[in-house]
């Protein structure tokens, strides 16, 4: 019997918000789907889109990326440095067929850890209903000398 | 007099007067549609030189050379519009000084070549706003069109047959002007970022990472197109990231030596739709 399909998801967020608000939903109590690892970086303008690159690498079915809402960064602009890196990124991702649904974007603040617990459940389920990434399973299988993390 | 005759001469005139050390332009390749650079330091090697509707490699990225501008002695160049773009890309990203860069201006189709009025690039810069202008109305790649028609399962497909002929020889990168980092993401292994290896994965990873870093740089001069041995249509993806840029951001890449690089600059107002 070949057990239910749990997805991978890995999420970058920054530690001033969106990972602050991880923390306040952790201690409202409030549950959320196991199956996200989270990375936590300084800042969204840390994240560099190698990173979403790496994940899918190493079998994410969905990647999330997270931070402070715009005007409230802790070093003030990094989230709209993130901003235009992120659409130029994503319109590339688009154009080179890798479904948008898997790649995912919200502004996530410390005061929001019921938004945090939400996003992550329904990011969890939309890739639930998508299933594995198969076409990307295809050609990390075909590697032959997968790439050290 | 032709062109390419005026040019000679003025090439001589820049060499003897001293006001340049070096002219890079063409000379006869290997085939009769072919041209190579020429790296002319002597009045008499400008005899060697062609200027013709063949010259269409952008030269500027031997600019770059280590050294070559370290004297702060001033180099002429042939650039086509394309190739005065890139001069202003790599002064606004500190990669040269402009004001040593001598510009030997020319523009033109598959059959003639026309002198362009200028010495800086600076100015030439209403040239290059006429093409920024025009660039949202200019006939686009019929292929791009179909592409953008397809579903994400079958642009998938579309660039994996594609990227699966790609041999990483990065011959796409040394033929690009803008691609002057001494050590490219592709070659730090600690962490690997991309796969070494030529298999699918490792392509498509390289393939994204180079538009990547030259979305809001590439000015479509076409040397990487040109010197994929395998024939990959890079046109195709600089040509849809240029798009991108210029809509999201009005950012036509190139506009003058001091405009701000796209990817390192912000407005409080760019568009986030796509942010949940
Ligand atoms: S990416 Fe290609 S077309 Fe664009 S500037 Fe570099 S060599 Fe020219
Ligand atoms: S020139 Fe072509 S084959 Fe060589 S690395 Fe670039 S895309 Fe691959």
């Amino acid at each position: 019997m070949s057990e239910p399909f749990e997805p991978k998801i890995v999420a970058f967020v920054c530690t001033y918000c969106t990972y602050a608000g991880a923390d306040l939903a952790g201690t409202s109590r409030l549950k959320y789907a196991p199956n996200v690892r989270i990375v936590r970086l300084p800042c969204t303008g840390r994240i560099s889109p190698m990173f979403i690159l790496k994940a899918l690498q190493k079998g994410a079915d969905g990647v999330l990326v997270s931070g402070c809402h715009p005007g409230d960064c802790h070093f003030t602009h990094g989230n709209y440095h993130a901003r235009r890196r992120w659409t130029v990124f994503r319109a590339l991702l688009e154009f080179t067929g890798i479904p948008l649904e898997r790649v995912k974007f919200s502004w996530i603040s410390a005061a929001e850890g019921g938004k945090f617990a939400d996003f992550m459940n329904s990011v969890t389920e939309d890739i639930r209903k998508l299933g594995p990434f198969d076409q990307y399973q295809g050609l990390i299988n075909e590697t032959e000398a997968p790439a050290t993390l | 007099m032709s062109i390419q005759e005026q040019y000679k001469k003025r090439v001589r005139e820049l060499l003897s007067s001293g006001a340049v050390k070096m002219v890079i332009g063409y000379q006869a390749g290997t085939t009769a549609d072919r041209r190579r650079p020429l790296f002319i330091r002597t009045p008499e090697e400008a005899e060697k030189l062609v200027l013709d509707s063949a010259c269409i490699a952008n030269l500027s990225g031997y600019l770059v050379t280590e050294g070559l501008l370290s004297d702060e002695k001033s180099v002429g160049i042939f650039l086509r519009p394309d190739g005065i773009r890139s001069i202003n890309i790599l002064a606004a990203e500190a990669q040269l000084n402009p004001e040593q860069v001598v510009i030997l201006g020319f523009d033109g189709n598959d059959k003639e070549v026309t002198a362009l009025q200028g010495e800086k690039a600076r100015d030439f810069s209403a040239i290059i706003a006429s093409i920024k202008e025009h660039a949202p109305e200019a006939p686009r790649n019929p292929q791009l069109e179909q592409i953008e028609k397809m579903s994400p399962k079958e642009r998938f497909a579309f660039w994996q047959a594609e990227f699966s002929r790609c041999i990483k020889c990065y011959a796409c990168r040394q033929a690009c002007p803008m691609c002057y980092c001494r050590r490219c993401i592709v070659d730090s292994n600690q962490p690997q970022w991309v796969n070494t290896s030529s298999h699918t994965l490792g392509n498509l990873e390289w393939n994204v990472v180079r538009a990547f870093h030259l979305s809001g740089r590439c000015v479509g001069c076409g040397n990487c197109d040109r010197a994929c041995p395998v024939n990959i249509p890079l046109r195709l993806i600089n040509a849809k990231m240029a798009g991108e840029v210029l809509g999201a951001f009005d950012h036509f890449a190139g506009m003058s030596e001091t405009q701000e690089p796209v990817l390192a600059s912000f407005k409080k107002d760019d568009s986030e739709t796509f942010i949940l």
